[in-house]
């Protein structure tokens, strides 16, 4: 019987927070490390791993199917889940940013066309701003928008910048900052109290090595 | 484009069959409780004016309101609390009633989005009851008593997590900091997802390492009673001390009749400050990802409808509880009355079988009629 479920986001993340668990004593078997199985248990069996897409971290956690999970901000200020966070951690660290092939968006626009795969993030920005705005929902390859036509900017994850450059697109304006994050379902929270408080201090010190 | 007939809205279903009895049995056992603690059963209107949850529920949560106009232009709600229309009540139609009044209810509520996305329903079933005319630890321990009960009952004991907070706690530290509401609400939410990177950095420009310390107590994990022993070394201003207290005195009843096992403290907990305003509790229950009730005090509540006094409630989800007697394997507790084996009745003259079935029906016995095609011209 495991203590908890763990979902961890595929992709751009997964190496890292892997690795993160491992500095807190959580291993996957090696097999395991190399099968291609969605659902694994750890070495002391305690934690059950689950591997979904970024997106379904929050979903899994909220419905309480895993009792916790890691997982980036963009993704979380997109889903506007109800969960704890009651770690920051050290990796996966990015902007989300607007960003256009002129990095004057001040004036003239009455209107702008705004591509992203951040449909909620891109309306609340604007939003504050009061700048109307047609949102153009797009699941990859976001930076082909302006180039093509379809949309006078994007609003996007950026890590180093490189895909941005290579398209001849500026950051216009960092929207927030994000890193990973620890999320944890609120009846786990009270539920499990002594399993995810064990776990979070054994993150929070695997992230401390990380972040000196 | 014809609508397809099979469709139903998103956030509404069926109930039948076993669910549907779970759900009756539910609110049945519930519904006896509150009796047997002399709540008194009170069902409001299921149309009323938008007006009444505006003042019930603040503005904004009765924007989640289904909205539609009456004949004469006024605006009209499907209601979408059941505690917005005893509080007018508590302070109009009953107003000269002697105190305290105790109510309970089990009634549907309707809301145009569902509470969060693991809750996708619009419809849902409430079963709560609010003590109203009373204040302090002895209203506050008999409706958590009350919660208890309902809940071994269904046994669930050893499966559920009540935990409570006093908002003021919260309140008492933030007051110091003079912000502005839009910052007040990104604070309270900060410490309510108990994110406690985030809060560290928002802090930074406004509190004393005092106040930073203070916050970071609230967002620590929730406890029992070594959680007022760390909470008091680090919050020191009145309001909240005073809270402490009070919480810290509930808390010795709880531990005092021996529930304390039941209980969680939960600093952090600051889901609704525009409603309650002392006690907040949630409860939860093993194997359901959401909460399957909460309560607190609202004592300004009833001060919107003319008429001011305390008053504290708690309110369970039909639906979550019965995911919850389902999780647990909990749900031959509710005692399903062993019915005797069902009558199949045959006959050509209808006058006999409907004489039998009536014969067997006061005998207690549960019949089913075999209408053959064309038995009955």
């Amino acid at each position: 019987m495991t203590n908890l479920t763990i979902a961890i986001a595929k992709g751009r993340l997964q190496a890292e927070a892997l690795a993160l668990l491992a500095r807190a004593g959580l291993r996957l078997p090696d097999e395991a490390r190399l099968s291609r199985r969605l659902a694994i248990e750890d070495e002391s069996g305690r934690y059950r791993f689950i591997f979904v897409k970024p997106a379904d971290v929050p979903v899994y956690v909220e419905h309480g199917i895993a009792d916790c999970g890691i997982v980036g901000r963009d993704v979380l200020l997109e889903s506007e889940a109800d969960l704890l966070q009651p770690l920051t951690l050290e990796i996966g660290r990015c902007r989300i940013v607007v960003a256009a092939p002129d990095s004057n968006l001040s004036d003239g626009f009455g209107m702008l066309r705004v591509a992203t795969k951040y449909p909620r993030i891109a309306a609340k920005y604007f939003g504050e701003h009061g700048q109307p705005v047609e949102i153009i929902e797009l699941s990859g390859s976001v930076e082909l928008a302006p180039v093509l036509g379809l949309a006078d900017c994007i609003v996007d994850l950026v890590e180093t910048g490189a895909t941005l450059r290579e398209n001849g697109l500026q950051i216009v304006e960092v929207i927030a900052k994000s890193s990973a994050r620890f999320v944890v379902n609120r009846a786990s929270y009270q539920l499990k109290a002594n399993f995810v408080s064990s776990l979070l201090e054994a993150l929070r010190e695997a992230n401390e090595d990380r972040k000196a | 484009m014809s609508e397809s007939l099979s469709a139903i809205p998103s956030g509404v279903r069926y109930y039948f069959g076993r669910e549907a009895h779970l759900r009756r049995a539910l609110e049945h056992a519930a519904m006896s409780i509150f009796k047997a603690w002399s709540y008194e059963e009170i069902t409001p209107p299921s149309v009323d004016y938008y007006s009444l949850f505006e003042r019930g529920m603040g503005s904004v949560e009765a924007q989640d309101a289904f909205r539609f106009t009456d004949t004469d232009g006024k605006l009209l709600a499907l209601r979408p609390d059941v505690t917005s229309g005893i509080a007018r009540a508590a302070a109009t139609l009953m107003a000269k009633r002697e105190r305290p009044l105790r109510f309970s209810y089990a009634a549907p509520v309707f809301r145009l989005r569902a509470e969060s996305h693991a809750e996708w329903r619009r419809e849902s079933t409430q079963i709560g009851c609010e003590l109203i005319g009373r204040n302090g630890c002895a209203a506050d321990t008999e409706v958590l008593l009350i919660a208890v009960e309902i809940l071994s009952s269904l046994g669930l004991d050893g499966s559920y997590a009540i935990t409570i907070n006093d908002l003021e706690v919260f309140n008492g530290i933030v007051g110091r900091l003079g912000l502005d509401a839009p910052a007040q609400e990104k604070l309270r939410e900060l410490v309510d997802t108990h994110n406690a990177g985030d809060l560290e950095r928002f802090l930074a420009s406004y509190a004393s390492t005092e106040e930073c310390a203070s916050f970071a107590q609230l967002v620590k994990l929730s406890g029992r009673g070594e959680v007022f022993q760390n909470a008091r070394r680090v919050i020191t201003n009145d309001r909240s001390v005073t809270a402490l207290d009070r919480l810290e005195a509930l808390w010795g009843v709880i531990d005092s009749l021996g529930l304390s096992a039941h209980f969680e403290v939960d600093l952090g907990d600051v889901s609704r400050l525009d409603y309650y305003t002392g006690l907040i509790f949630k409860i939860y229950v093993a194997g359901v990802g959401m909460r399957v009730g909460s309560g607190g005090r609202y004592d300004q509540l009833t001060a919107n409808f003319g008429k001011a006094e305390p008053a504290v409630g708690f309110v369970l989800d039909l639906d979550a509880l019965a995911e919850a007697m389902r999780a647990n394997e909990s749900i031959s507790r509710l005692g399903e009355v062993a019915e005797r084996t069902a009558a199949l009745i045959m006959d050509e003259d209808p006058a006999v079988l409907f004489r039998e079935a009536l014969r067997k029906r006061e005998r207690g016995d549960r019949v089913v009629i075999n209408l053959k095609r064309d038995l009955i011209p």
